[in-house]
């Protein structure tokens, strides 16, 4: 049980006005964390607050510290903490180039790889780690912009795989995908848990359940309880967790 | 009721749609009529590959290749000009300054093209001119560089709002994909955001140089008018848009120089044809992809 992450009294604003309210959370070495809550509760800016994607807006500001394997991540560069935080948004971002471009995108800029065959082998093993190599080995070189909403999801997935991160930030993977789809981004992301820590915001409770770990649950800015996914949904300590998480409220 | 205005609506729509095209058609024809008429007279390829523009000498010489080569020359040192600066300047409007600071440097851009040429040139000969004269140690500062830097001037305008557009509208999830991959600001930019927005940034650029080949007043006042094939970019030149300025009104009508200016004019309109027909050829290349 080695603490990944470690948060200590985090609070954030924008615009001054604060939206996160002195966090203390750990993440486990390994561990799927879900976080829950209402829209509007924290969440995504919490995780946007793990690789520093809320610095890019110029209105954000923050008090707290957040520690990766012990280290503050406001002392290493962006670019290196994002390459061992890899983020996964909820609308797929696939850049417009080909499958193939995709993914050696990032580990050709980071000086990962050089050589054509490695180049290969890492699209092979980073689409077959995102279970989509069956769908696309054929068609590397068209466009990742035409294939589905769930493709292109999981070729998001390939493409933080092949920078091989240390923990992968999932902003509601599955809000825009179809039943089927959503089955396979889960099933990816527990095969990921072996050799991937994973921080997960879900909007949909029943996700939560069925992947994760340990479960979060915000609301408005504050965590309102933590603990095991088993114990959480089955007899949670708080009042508002029961009602958020059998649908009386939010 | 309803139905009659809707008709007569659709009329006048297709009118004004068809009547852009029918004069274009009749511009065409027209300068192609003259300079059939001309050529006729006079040997083309003599035209286009005479060095010499003598128009009143006995024989008259219409060689246009000094012409070509001047608008050739300032247009190219036009663009090797504004063609970074624009795309750097439409770079920094819209992707590192804050919202408030990006509409003021746009607006004052923008203005920009709003300048008069005649006032450009006005500039250009008064300030640029005696300066070029002596930071290069020219006989005259009347050379195609001084043309090409106030034409750059204006075709800046046209290609930084273009271009800064284009940029604009690239996704803020492709820039945010790759930075959450680790990619440091400038890669992101120069691989996402310029690669994203290259068809815009095409189409801005060729509109630029649009607006650079059929400038006439500028280059007119500041680049010498001096019909000879230069050797260099300081030395004073002619293009084909000051010379049918300056001496249509002097021409009679129907004679062999007033077609002549008309056969220049056709060349103009064919090259200024080709570039719009290439940026087309390039835009389609890239919306397919």
């Amino acid at each position: 049980m080695v603490d990944k992450i470690k948060v200590d009294n985090l609070s954030c604003y924008y615009n001054r006005k604060c939206v996160l309210e002195s966090l203390n959370i750990n993440v486990i070495q390994n561990e799927i964390l879900s976080i829950i809550g209402p829209s509007n509760s924290g969440k995504t800016t919490f995780l946007r607050a793990l690789n520093r994607m809320n610095d890019l807006d110029l209105t954000y500001s923050r008090r707290g510290e957040v520690y990766l394997d012990g280290g503050s991540i406001f002392d290493i560069s962006m670019e290196d903490l994002r390459r061992r935080i890899g983020m996964l948004f909820a609308m797929p971002t696939p850049l417009p180039m080909t499958i193939y471009e995709n993914i050696v995108y990032a580990p050709k800029r980071l000086g990962l790889i050089s050589k054509k065959s490695e180049q290969d082998a890492l699209v092979e093993r980073a689409l077959k780690d995102a279970s989509l190599w069956d769908e696309v080995k054929d068609r590397l070189k068209s466009s990742a912009m035409k294939m589905s909403g769930g493709q292109q999801q999981r070729l998001c997935i390939a493409r933080i795989l092949a920078i091989n991160p240390e923990v992968i930030l999932f902003d509601e993977p599955c809000s825009g995908l179809d039943p089927i789809s959503t089955v396979k981004v889960e099933e990816s992301m527990i095969g990921l848990k072996q050799k991937y820590t994973i921080v997960l915001v879900t909007n949909n409770v029943k996700q939560a359940s069925r992947v994760s770990d340990r479960t979060v649950f915000f609301f408005m800015g504050k965590i309102v309880e933590i603990g095991t996914t088993d114990k959480l949904f089955v007899s949670p300590k708080e009042k508002q967790t029961e009602d958020y998480i059998t649908g009386r409220f939010g | 009721m309803r139905r009659i205005i809707d008709t007569i609506i659709e009329k006048v729509i297709f009118s004004c749609g068809t009547l852009s095209v029918i004069f274009v058609i009749l511009i065409f024809s027209f300068l192609f009529m003259e300079s059939f008429a001309f050529f006729k007279d006079f040997d083309i390829t003599k035209f286009v590959t005479g060095r010499y523009w003598y128009p009143d000498s006995e024989p008259a010489l219409f060689g246009i290749l000094s012409l070509i080569v001047g608008s050739f020359l300032v247009t190219l040192g036009a663009c090797l000009i504004a063609v970074p600066v624009s795309i750097m300047t439409a770079l920094y409007i819209s992707e590192v300054v804050s919202k408030s600071v990006r509409d003021v440097l746009k607006s004052l851009v923008e203005l920009m093209a709003a300048i008069p040429s005649v006032v450009i040139g006005f500039i250009g000969m008064i300030v640029l001119v005696p300066c070029v004269r002596k930071l290069f140690n020219v006989p005259t500062g009347l050379t195609a560089f001084s043309g090409s830097v106030m034409l750059a001037f204006m075709a800046m305008p046209t290609m930084v709002t273009i271009s800064e557009d284009a940029i604009h509208s690239v996704p803020w999830q492709y820039k945010e994909g790759a930075l959450a991959l680790g990619a440091t600001k400038w890669q992101t930019m120069r691989r996402i955001v310029l690669k994203t927005a290259r068809p815009g940034i095409m189409a801005a650029i060729m509109l630029g140089i649009g607006r650079v080949v059929g400038e006439t007043m500028t280059v007119m006042m500041i680049t010498g008018n001096s019909s000879r094939i230069p050797h260099s970019i300081f030395e004073p030149v002619r293009t084909m848009t000051a010379v049918i300025a300056a001496e249509m009104g002097e021409t009679v009508k129907g004679s062999m120089h007033y077609k002549a200016l008309f056969s220049i004019g056709l060349v103009l309109f064919l090259i200024t044809f080709l570039i719009n027909f290439v940026a087309d050829l390039f835009l389609g290349k890239n919306k397919n992809k």
